[in-house]
């Protein structure tokens, strides 16, 4: 079995002029949760379908189980879940058509009993057609349809977008069970970053098509900090330090958002300018990627990898 | 056993660390007694909608602080007391903590008797509990 | 089994459309066949109205001067507009209700996803309108007011016209497919299906007239199979 289950080089998207995915390398491995986080517009969905086949890069690659995304074959599909955005189905069918219709797909992998129960536990009427449901159930219904074939990886993009949290809820429990068996790897884009903290092993920062960070989420949560220096005269106007994302001025005190600083930089740098004190504060997740993906901190082309 | 631990994604602290400390406490307040087994990593995964390797890292964590003891096969138990032991370096780390405590608490204007009294209503909070322990398994 | 899955999935969605132009075909088809054969002379000698063989055929006009003849534009209309619904129900709306990412993520080939749609629209189309087709000629053997009945090249001429009718479904679909925009190369499908019916309906020789057809349905089966191997959904 392969490391490595889904790997992208210089993957590139232009349309017209602008790139909507630009030269993004990633590598994911085997077993984790891989949470994927951008602004609105950003490219996640871009990159997802270059990844899925459904479009064609402009320059560079990617590919899936070890077998590249422009050519990927039945058997490779047969292996990968993937819940679009939106949760478009056939409007016309049935839950019951369309767990015959999905299923015929699956013939040795379909998990009967799991999906059934799933569908029993969200309360879904079998007969009930796609169109005359509301956004939650039809997430539901596509939640139950991609993981009852039980898949090797899968890939959701933006699958609770404007859904209620016990729907998110749900999502994350499927997410959770299926992490628990052996081998599976899940990608998934979301704006909840409340939900990505919960599950995530990784996290993938994407900014205006470019890669941002890729790490795990331990790493990125403990890179990025804040800095409280408070100084008895006047504060200092230019503050120079290598990771600087977000320089706030009070009156005796100065904010400082900091990337990658380890204590001893912070002490240097309180040092150097001289602060009384200083006090180094966490962040939640949502403010350190709020802080990480400021627009001024793009034009710094700001870029942390780690493994 | 009871073991109720509440996980909020939106706080400043990491959810590895959320878990840590909630266990920590239930066993310092004797909720837990010594061997007592905590729950499976799966298990606590699946109720808490986390990732078990969070779950895993909190297990981990509570073992190096000597809270818990793992046995391959068995499961994770509530370490004994009696062997546990701290050293000159968590003895420090502890009074640091203090010294926060007391510099904020003297910033406030609080007495010197009024945190005192504090304190140990605090600490009897835990404590007070250690006469129902015995019985509770 | 999965190509049968796709196969049924299209054409339960083809089937409303199918029943339909059936039933408008074959309301409309019937009553005209009968006030045709009511309102004439019943002693009237079919034989000498039906065109020798080497004349023009002149397909759409269905063998002047027959008791047919009033079907010819009607089965015309139906099989081109059945051929154009199909068309866009199976290759337009997607677009719409967003639904190929779902489609395409399948562990089944391209072409075979294409092979089933296109197998399911033209089995509708031709059950739908041939079908119906043959109900009517056989009526119209039925019928007593006939002294002579319609001989069997009408009722070649009448599948011709059904055929057409798949030629506006796969000039459709090709429309549907394109990602070029409007008042572009996006219409070229269409246009060009309907330049081949044109040409066709001309046409005078039933070999020339099934020649054509052919030779259009497999130029636009060919651009219908390379535009959706590399086309972004």
């Amino acid at each position: 079995m392969n490391d490595t289950v889904l790997q992208t080089r210089g993957l590139t998207k232009y349309y017209d002029s602008t790139p909507a995915v630009d030269h993004l390398d990633l590598e994911i491995p085997r077993g984790c949760i891989c949470g994927f986080v951008g602004r609105n517009g950003a490219g996640k969905t871009t990159a997802i379908k270059l990844m899925l086949g459904l479009l064609e890069p402009t320059a560079g690659s990617a590919s899936l189980l070890g077998c590249d995304s422009s050519a990927l074959t039945p058997a490779i599909r047969q292996r990968i879940g993937y819940v679009a955005e939106g949760h478009r189905l056939f409007r016309w069918m049935t839950i019951g058509a369309l767990e015959k219709f999905q299923r015929a797909f699956f013939p040795k992998q379909w998990d009967d009993k799991l999906f059934r129960e799933m569908i029993e536990y969200f309360d879904l009427p079998k007969k009930k057609k796609i169109k005359h449901l509301s956004n939650g159930q039809r997430a539901q219904v596509s939640l139950a349809l991609a993981l009852a074939p039980n898949p090797e990886l899968l890939i959701m993009d933006d699958p609770t977008l404007g859904l209620d949290a016990a729907i998110r809820r749900q999502f994350l429990e499927g997410m959770i069970e299926l992490i628990m068996r052996q081998g599976r790897t899940i990608l998934f884009s979301s704006h909840i970053l409340g939900d990505v903290e919960r599950v995530s092993d990784r996290i993938i920062v994407i900014d205006k098509g470019v890669l941002r960070a890729n790490c795990s989420l331990e790493q990125f949560q403990r890179a990025i900090r804040k800095v409280v220096l408070s100084f008895s005269g006047d504060v200092p106007g230019q503050v120079d330090i290598e990771g600087l994302l977000h320089c706030k001025r009070g009156d005796k005190q100065l904010e400082l958002t900091l990337v990658g600083a380890d204590d001893e930089k912070v002490a240097a740098l309180a040092k150097s300018i001289r602060a009384e004190t200083y006090n180094v504060v966490t962040m939640n997740l949502e403010d350190q990627f709020i802080e990480f993906t400021a627009p001024a901190n793009h034009k710094r082309l700001f870029q942390w990898e780690e493994r | 056993m009871a073991l109720w631990i509440q996980i909020l994604p939106g706080s400043d602290e990491p959810i590895y660390l959320q878990v840590v400390e909630q266990i920590s406490k239930a066993i310092a307040k004797s909720e837990l007694a010594s061997g007592d087994k905590l729950p499976a990593v799966r298990k606590l995964a699946s109720e808490l909608v986390i990732n078990p390797n969070t779950v895993a890292r909190a297990y981990t964590q509570l073992e190096q602080a000597g809270l818990v003891v793992t046995k391959t096969g068995s499961g994770t138990f509530v370490s004994d007391p009696k062997l546990r032991r701290s050293d000159a370096a968590d003895i420090n780390a502890l009074a640091e903590r203090m010294d926060t405590l007391i510099t904020r608490a003297l910033n406030l204007g609080i007495e010197t008797q009024d945190l005192t009294k504090l304190f140990d209503s605090r600490l009897a909070k835990f404590t007070g509990k250690s006469d129902k322990r015995t019985g509770e398994k | 089994m999965k190509f049968a899955a796709l196969f049924g999935k299209e054409f339960r969605e083809c089937l409303p459309w199918m029943l339909l132009a059936a039933i408008v075909l074959l309301a409309f088809g019937s009553f005209f066949l009968r006030a045709q054969a009511y309102d004439m002379n019943p002693n009237r000698d079919w034989s000498r109205g039906y065109n020798p063989p080497g004349t023009a055929v002149e397909a759409y006009r269905l063998t002047f001067n027959s008791p047919l003849a009033m079907l010819g534009p009607w089965l015309f209309c139906c099989s081109i507009g059945l051929g154009l619904i199909l068309g866009a129900r199976q290759f337009w709306i997607p677009n719409f209700t967003r639904t190929w990412p779902f489609l395409l993520h399948r562990s089944a080939r391209r072409t075979t996803i294409l092979t089933a749609k296109l197998t399911a629209g033209s089995t509708a189309l031709v059950l739908a309108i041939g079908g119906v087709w043959v109900s009517l000629y056989w009526y119209a053997c039925q019928l007593e007011v006939f002294t002579v009945p319609p001989p069997a090249r009408v009722f070649i001429h009448g599948w011709i016209l059904v055929i057409m009718g798949l030629l506006t479904y796969l000039g459709t679909a090709l429309s549907g497919l394109s990602e070029a925009r409007w008042y572009t190369t996006k219409i070229f499908g269409i246009a060009f299906a309907v330049i081949i019916v044109g040409v066709t309906t001309g046409e005078w020789s039933l070999a020339r007239a099934l020649a054509v057809i052919a030779f259009g349905a497999a130029l636009l089966l060919s651009q219908l199979f390379d535009t959706f191997a590399t086309r972004e959904f």
